[in-house]
């Protein structure tokens, strides 16, 4: 029946109309491809294979929390070779050395590499010039030297672990005057970790603001005839923002990762405060007389922001299946449209809640503590409005809509644990603690990589004209969902007992003359620290729970269920008025825009579900409202 | 496939492509260098210490804004006359804006090279030295390296003995260096005693290099090789050792927690040791006639009688005399002492009175005396012209910079007025450019000092090193000069090659120079907020 009415669409998109003007060679079609999908699927493969190297490094993170006196398994460790494990394992075990470096890196990739990538750049990519009607992007050249830069930057960070000083081990927070002094016997500054992360940060910073300007410059300038703001699908008004979070929030660490490269080859003092005194060399041969605070401003300035450049496409993706799957209008839509520009805007004055610790000063803590209480209002908006769009509808659990639908609850808790955290007081408590990691594993995780598989599995069709295996998706998804929770849950019980986030032994030192009352943590370490072990066994029962996945993710692309047709989920955006797989230029009609993005279940209409590039009958039952009629008379 | 709005603006926006890009990016800059600006400002309120305030020549600083505002009009210029479609005066007006972009990188390149020669020091009792280093010189002629270069006067001179090397991580540029300093002065560098090692397992021990063996980057990349090699095999060893350990202990005590064991569970290395690789952390060279070595003190930690490099070599030797030698020295400044000074209650004078400076080179004292009055002047002066307030005190005090530094300018009034040093109105001219003219007015103006190397408590060129004022200045108008550059280079690419744009559309043409105009602008800017902030606050 659906099929049907798909078909029934006035326009007829079943004949390829790939690009007739030239015929690109392989190279420039699928590896220097100035093409926005193409460029998509490229940063989307890229960031998959950044998250799984990311994922190997927390396990073997893991494995060291959760067995420290144990050498590293070879299942584990076959990746390096003898003389990579003779310097950065002892006795096969991992060192504190080498756990800073695998956490540092495991955060670096995750956030600049892994989820960024995946979000804002491959569904960014590929979904908002299709949504808005567009051809390509504006600024075609341009999208493609943003991804060579990103590609580029992750290389050169990664390349580091092989390089005699190994990668960055500062935390992925870099903070000076600690990132100032690593690696300071390395001779040749420039081929040391630190720095190598430094440069590997500048490249991606580039990337992401050419990547912004584009999509900027695309949302404002080249949206269809009809398309005015308010029949924006959401997902691009999330776009938006987070282009806009993405080009002024990374300006400022851009600037702290200039000054930070000038404090390691240029001997600089920026970070670096007076008086500085190490147990090997003794008084550093420093000018001194900079501010380690400095850094701290101009990287969260950056950090919190970037939260929601991570974020806001996992809720994009959600706002768009969740009206597909439950066949009614997303709730709420302009609410949510304010909400986040709201969002966006508070994004920007919240930095320092990740100071209070620093001693900058109480009034300055009790302003960020209220703007951060503020901006949970917006976040609850969007996601109430989600939660409520389920409510009356009949829901198809389709594979993306199960992680949509593990995406609220996830997102909900990970979002709620913040709370406590926007306190000075709390701050106190639980600043540095597993309850910090645990809370924002639970916001990047199960929310927002959950959202980001939601959107792997609802556009999988439009991008190789084959649907995912429902079966090994299920068999990907319920394993996750309880694995995630496993792995992530006690952290927070973990944290509320005070274990610190740094420990690369889970606080097995700790034990040693437990019974010690100088030893203030040794009787409450021994009584959380067997949950290290389960939030292990959680870790590798989660890798393995992604094995179906990557099954899934490959066989589909070849031997998965082909669509029916061009719009398989019966949806009403412009993307799925394309040809499967779309060609070059994207649409094979005249693209104009009659109505909202949302349109399920209207009771005037025979199907239950009115696409926004359908034109209005003018026999219809029941005419459709002035605002439609009046574009149509646009178009003629 | 065409990509709309690109000549023409879209109808809604009233905006082509490229320019709400170009309005994009530029906010995206303006957070750039919000970011330094915001540094500059926290960088400067926190410093604990005196900040270097209008030390730096106006007149070029002033020349380049007046030069950089100029091609900002004329890159106005070259977009109407495009416009207006006349070709040839875009090209005149484009020209003089790169010609401007260029004097102005030339004027900020000659302020950089002087200030890169410009040497600095702060001694232990925090009184500071600036000027001009000498070069070592034997009966009146430079000494020369074996390279032809003069030896700047602020080397670690070390007399080698031995020199170990850590076999992991030697810098090769400098065995390369150590070893043609030691050809030069015809002496040998070898090995202190046999290696004998085990490299294979249960084989016997072989030679891998004899005493005496001269010292070679391929010897110790020999060396290196067997003794990581060494590691690995070992190490593994022991992993799998240990391995074996655990495995044993869980199954004769299942139940039990690693924790509880892991006392009891450990590598039994006498039964290892049959299979074991002989490791040589370190390999040891004897210089045969020692010779002196010189290091930059940047990669040193010298000692009386060793020293380490940053790779960890130690260089085992007697460390000779190595003092800093200003060959004009042309600022005494006191402003840091006397800060630090009044925190702990002693006046100023009797700090000063007490410096390292004041107490061994009287000519520093016969400056500091004639400064005082010309303080006591200047001071006698603002309060002729401002008088006092009801409580007897001057209504205008001099600054701290006034009172306590004697700066170039100074030290040149002084020759003037002591010795009577005069040089001509070109000369002075010059100095507003280039900073204190050495030649002109010599050792009479300037004199020379000599810093022993234990007094020293911090040196460095006038580089981002010196202090964060450098530090942020250097930052800035490097990064604002690539801004430069960029911009020039994409306006001089209009200036060569735009004529096929023109002919095709000029329209295009007319867009492209609006939007690098744009940035050009932008780039202005950016010197108008630096300019004030570094030159003259």
């Amino acid at each position: 029946m659906s099929a049907k009415a798909a078909s029934h669409d006035s326009h007829d998109h079943h004949d390829d109309h790939a690009d007739h003007h030239h015929n690109p060679g392989w190279l420039a079609k699928y590896v220097f491809s100035t093409d926005h999908k193409t460029i998509g699927i490229q940063y989307g493969i890229t960031a998959l294979l950044f998250l799984a190297f990311g994922f190997y490094l927390m396990m073997v993170m893991r494995w060291s929390i959760a067995y420290p006196h144990q050498p590293l398994p070879d299942w584990m460790g076959w990746i390096f070779s003898d003389t990579w494990k003779s310097r950065w394992l002892q006795d096969g075990k991992v060192t504190g050395e080498t756990y800073n470096m695998f956490g540092a890196m495991h955060g670096t990739i995750m956030v600049f590499l892994g989820i960024v990538p995946l979000g804002f750049g491959a569904f960014g990519n590929y979904v908002t010039p299709l949504q808005i009607g567009a051809v390509d992007m504006a600024f075609p050249k341009l999208n493609m030297v943003s991804y060579w830069t990103y590609l580029a930057g992750g290389l050169v960070m990664c390349a580091s672990f092989f390089m005699e000083s190994g990668a960055a081990k500062s935390g992925w927070t870099n903070y000076s005057p600690l990132a100032g002094f690593a690696d300071g016997q390395i001779v040749n500054q420039w081929l040391a970790g630190q720095t190598q992360w430094l440069i590997g940060l500048v490249l991606l910073i580039t990337s992401s603001l050419l990547g912004s300007v584009n999509f900027i410059t695309t949302i404002i300038n080249l949206r269809a005839r009809g398309m005015t703001w308010m029949r924006l699908p959401f997902f691009v008004w999330a776009m938006l923002v987070t282009g806009f979070l993405l080009l002024l929030a990374f300006p400022p660490l851009e600037a702290a990762g200039i000054m930070q490269l000038m404090d390691r080859v240029a001997h600089s003092s920026f970070f670096m405060p007076s008086g500085l005194f190490t147990k090997a060399d003794g008084l550093a041969d420093l000018a001194g007389g900079g501010s380690p605070l400095l850094f701290q401003h101009l990287f969260w300035f950056l950090g919190h922001p970037e939260v929601y450049v991570l974020l806001l496409p996992a809720i994009a993706c959600v706002a768009e299946i969740i009206p597909v799957n439950t066949r009614k209008p997303l709730w709420g839509y302009k609410s949510m449209v304010y909400s986040v520009l709201i969002l966006g805007f508070l994004s920007f004055i919240v930095w320092a809640h990740h100071m209070y610790m620093t001693g900058m000063g109480s009034s300055v803590s009790t302003f960020f503590q209220t703007t951060t209480v503020l901006i949970s209002i917006p976040s609850v908006v969007i996601i109430t409005a989600l939660l409520i769009s389920l409510w009356g509808g009949s829901i198809r659990f389709t594979p993306p809509m199960l992680w949509a639908c593990a995406f609220i609850p996830m997102f909900g808790i990970g979002g709620l644990t913040g709370l406590p955290l926007a306190f000075n007081l709390v701050g106190l408590h639980l600043h540095d603690t597993y309850y910090v990691i645990g809370h924002f594993h639970y916001v990047v995780a199960p929310g927002i990589l959950f959202g980001l598989f939601a959107g792997v599995h609802h556009w999988y069709p439009k991008i190789t004209g084959r649907y995912t295996n429902s079966f090994l998706n299920h068999l990907h998804f319920w394993p996750s969902l309880v694995c995630m929770n496993v792995l992530f849950f006690p952290m927070l019980v973990q944290g509320m007992a005070g274990f610190h986030r740094r420990w690369y032994n889970g606080g097995d030192a700790y034990l040693e003359k437990a019974a010690d009352s100088a030893n203030v943590f040794g009787n409450i370490v021994r009584e959380h620290i067997d949950l290290n072990i389960v939030m292990s066994y959680g870790a590798w029962a989660l890798a393995v729970a992604q094995i179906p996945f990557i099954i899934n993710f490959l066989l589909a692309w070849k031997m998965g269920r082909k669509v029916e047709n061009d719009n398989p989920w019966d949806a009403t955006t412009l993307e799925w008025a394309t040809p499967t797989p779309p060609g070059h230029g994207n649409f094979t009609f005249d693209v104009a825009i009659y109505r909202g993005p949302y349109e399920y279940s209207r009771p005037d209409c025979d199907k239950d579900y009115l696409p926004q590039w359908q034109v209005p009958d003018k026999n219809a039952r029941v005419s459709e409202g002035e605002s439609e009629v009046a574009a149509s008379k646009d178009t003629h | 496939m065409e990509i709309p709005y690109i000549f023409t603006p879209r109808k809604d926006t009233g905006l082509v492509n490229s320019k709400i890009a170009i309005w994009l990016f530029l906010a995206s800059e303006v957070m750039l260098f919000g970011g330094f600006f915001s540094a500059y400002v926290y960088l400067r309120l926190g410093a604990d210490y005196p900040w270097p305030e209008r030390s730096l020549p106006v007149l070029p600083g002033l020349i380049n804004t007046f030069v950089l505002i100029a091609s900002s009009v004329t890159v106005v210029f070259a977009w109407a006359a495009l416009k207006m479609r006349k070709w040839r005066q875009f090209q005149v007006y484009m020209a003089i804006t790169v010609a401007c972009a260029a004097l102005f990188m030339v004027l900020k390149g000659i302020e950089y090279y002087l200030k890169f020669h410009h040497q600095a020091v702060r001694l232990h009792d925090y009184s500071i030295v600036e000027g001009h280093l000498g070069y070592e010189k034997e009966d009146g002629k430079l000494v020369l390296d074996r390279k032809g270069h003069p030896i700047e006067e602020n080397m670690i001179r070390i007399k080698a003995e031995k020199i170990s090397f850590s076999t992991k991580r030697y810098h090769a540029a400098w065995v390369e260096e150590m070893l043609a300093e030691a050809s030069h002065h015809q002496a040998e560098i070898n090995l202190e005693a046999d290696i004998t090692l085990v490299v294979e397992e249960g084989k016997p021990a072989i030679e891998i290099a004899k005493a005496g063996a001269p010292l070679s980057l391929e010897l110790l990349n020999k060396i290196k090789d067997v003794h990581i090699a060494a590691l690995a095999h070992n190490s593994q060893l022991r992993t799998v050792a240990l391995r074996e350990a655990w495995k044993t202990a869980h199954e004769a005590n299942p139940g039990k927690k690693d924790r509880e064991l892991s006392e009891g569970v450990g590598i039994d290395m006498e039964a290892l040791k049959p299979s074991m690789l002989g490791e040589i952390p370190s390999v040891t060279f004897v210089v045969a006639s020692p010779v002196e070595l010189l290091f930059k003190p940047r990669d040193i930690k010298e000692g009386p009688s060793s020293s380490t490099l940053r790779d960890d070599t130690v260089i085992t030797g007697k460390m000779e005399d190595s003092p800093m030698v200003f060959h004009y020295v042309d600022a005494i400044d006191f402003q840091w002492l006397v800060m630090k000074a009044e925190k702990k209650g002693i006046a100023a004078e009797t700090a000063i009175e007490n410096s390292w400076l004041m107490k061994n080179h009287d000519f520093v004292r016969e400056a500091w005396e004639w400064h005082l009055k010309q303080t006591a002047k200047k001071q006698k002066a603002l309060n002729d012209r401002y008088g006092f307030k009801k409580d007897g005190t001057p209504v205008r005090v001099l600054t701290e910079k006034e009172l306590y530094r004697m700066g170039w300018k100074d030290l040149a009034e002084k020759g003037v007025d002591t010795k009577g040093v005069k040089i001509s109105g070109f000369d002075k001219l010059k100095e507003e450019f280039m900073g204190p003219n050495y030649d002109a007015r010599g050792n009479e103006t300037f004199e020379e000092l000599s810093v022993p190397r234990d007094q020293i408590r911090y040196a460095s060129k006038f580089t981002p090193s010196w202090n964060n004022y450098y530090a942020i200045y250097f930052t800035i108008t490097g990064l604002h000069g690539l801004h430069v550059i960029g911009g020039a280079l994409v306006l001089l690419y209009y200036l060569l090659f735009g004529r096929k744009m023109y002919l095709s559309n000029p329209e295009w043409l007319a867009n492209r120079v609006e939007v690098g105009g744009l940035f050009w602008h932008f780039v202005d800017l950016i010197w108008i907020f630096a300019f004030p902030i570094f030159y003259l606050m």
